[in-house]
């Protein structure tokens, strides 16, 4: 199970910049679907990635789905080297987003985020129509139904 | 939840496909998720990860 309040307070903790996208954005809109990890787009600023660096390294992060043993090495260069990370760690999944399809960089999105507070912890989210445009653009055909519910909700929302 | 900046003007069109989805979707479901907190949302969530966790395990002792 994916420790949201725990990984929430690690990126708060760790000074790290970045935006709650994918299923969990989904849910702090209303969703009901399940989600299993968390997904975050985050600054690719120099500042920002020694951050990440630090703050995540305590959490053992691994690459998700890979054999044990690999030379995986978490730390700035790592992650300037690389773009999009799906990681396991000690608090659950969490899959870190340099751009993203249909959305691009932390800092193209910005504009369109919302603050939140989640479990007491401030966070910027994706707006909904944002979300639904990102989704739409990936044209993933297993998005379908995340975003007709995304959509549905939406309307809900217009109508209270 | 609060907005704070200025939003991007974001134009969804309907897409033909989606409305198709959009029929099965339940909206008594979303109903009652928009009258919790965001807070609420996310306990919600987990509580249900953990039982789709207890499903598997149950599911993986019974083969």
């Amino acid at each position: 199970m994916t420790d949201f309040e725990g990984l929430l307070k690690v990126l708060r903790d760790g000074g790290v910049e970045y935006i709650l996208v994918g299923g969990a954005a989904a849910t702090a809109h209303g969703s009901a679907r399940l989600t299993e990890d968390i997904d975050v787009v985050y600054s690719r600023t120099p500042e920002n990635i020694a951050c990440l660096a630090s703050a995540l390294r305590p959490c053992s992060p691994y690459l998700r789905g890979a054999p044990p043993g690999l030379p995986f090495q978490w730390d700035a260069e790592t992650i300037r080297r690389g773009l999009n990370f799906t990681l396991s760690t000690s608090l659950g999944s969490l899959d870190l987003f340099g751009e993203i399809a249909g959305g691009g960089s932390y800092e193209s999105l910005l504009p369109d985020c919302i603050d939140l507070t989640v479990f007491g912890i401030p966070c910027r989210c994706l707006g909904l129509d944002r979300l639904i445009q990102v989704k739409r653009a990936a044209g993933r055909p297993k998005d379908l139904e995340a975003i007709a519910e995304l959509e549905a909700l939406r309307e809900e929302r217009g109508r209270s | 939840m609060t907005d704070t900046r200025r939003r991007n003007e974001i134009r969804l069109d309907p897409d033909p496909v989606i409305e198709a989805y959009k029929r099965d979707i339940d909206r008594t479901l979303l109903r009652e998720n928009l009258k919790l907190s965001v807070d609420e949302r996310f306990r919600k969530l987990m509580a249900l990860q953990r039982f789709a966790e207890e499903l598997r395990r149950a599911g993986r002792a019974a083969r």
